[in-house]
């Protein structure tokens, strides 16, 4: 029973850390590193979380787009490519046209379930086309493995995070470190598995 | 509403509930420590199923796709409901732990 209790006091210390003080927010933005943005060959957006049963993007997957759309109409690349579901892909589509995109600067890809796939997939899309040069969008915490596994692809990654420190309210700082948990697991089997 | 505002109402309620458990109740104060101890047996349990619960939950997601060739996400694994119900576990075991 002792060990029980120590194990209790190590989680409510570390739900206190995690939910009252800035940790995750430096967590966050040291995985997002230094945003780079320059002129490229396309725009990467990559999904994150799909579309609602009624098609309404989630949050995160909201916010790449319109971190994507940003970078497209500050000129930065002319082409747009959008990854996920089919519902995200579709949803994102519609919405990135209704932000005045072009149809034929759109690229979608709807077809991988994982972001390992979703790299060979906009491999096949873009590198028989000589596009190698990429803005990549997606979430600070998710950045570094998505890099590696882009770069891995045979792109040269620029990344562009989403956001730099994150939200300040205890839920989302507990959602944060949730996503970085996963995310460790995560690259953790890339590694095991030989896609890192 | 700030942190510390969520932390000062907790704070307040709690002080609450010991006056009207000592007060109303006339629960004695010096059995709070083990109260708390058992609480915090209680999170450690939590804590157990939760890692029991992930470990089952990867092992279903990954043998589906390998042997039965049908992908589930991995992230569905990583749902707050699972948390809470892995307290909820706790809450059973330790309430039947203390029944006996």
């Amino acid at each position: 029973m002792r060990g029980l209790r120590c194990l209790g006091l190590i989680v409510l210390l570390l739900f206190a850390v995690a939910a009252f003080t800035p940790l995750a927010n430096l967590i966050n933005i040291r995985m997002a590193g230094v945003p780079h943005v320059e002129p490229s060959d396309a725009i990467v957006v990559l999904g994150r979380g799909g579309a609602d049963s009624d098609g309404v993007l989630t949050n995160r997957s909201l916010r790449r787009l319109l971190r994507g759309v940003g970078l497209y109409h500050d000129g930065f690349a002319p082409l747009l490519v959008l990854s996920g579901s089919a519902g995200e892909a579709h949803a994102r589509t519609t919405l990135a046209r209704g932000f005045g995109i072009p149809e034929t600067a759109i690229l979608t890809t709807a077809r991988a379930r994982t972001t390992r796939e979703e790299a060979e997939e906009i491999a096949r899309l873009l590198l028989p086309l000589g596009q190698r040069r990429i803005l990549l969008v997606a979430d600070p915490i998710d950045m570094p493995r998505s890099r590696a596994l882009m770069e891995h692809s045979g792109f040269v990654v620029r990344p562009v995070p989403t956001a730099a420190t994150g939200p300040s309210n205890p839920e989302s700082r507990l959602g944060l470190l949730r996503d970085l948990v996963t995310e460790l697991a995560g690259w953790t089997y890339y590694r095991l598995n030989g896609a890192l | 509403m700030g942190s510390l505002a969520l932390i000062g109402i907790v704070a307040l309620t709690s002080v609450a509930a010991y006056l009207v458990a000592t007060q109303c109740f006339g629960w004695r104060h010096d059995t709070l420590p083990a109260a708390m101890g058992e609480t915090l047996e209680c999170i450690g349990l939590a804590a157990i199923f939760l890692a029991g619960n992930l470990a089952v939950g990867a092992a279903l997601v990954f043998g589906s796709r390998i042997f039965l060739d049908r992908f589930i996400s991995v992230y569905g694994l990583s749902d707050i409901a699972l948390v809470l119900l892995s307290l909820l576990q706790a809450i059973v075991l330790q309430s039947w732990r203390r029944s006996r």
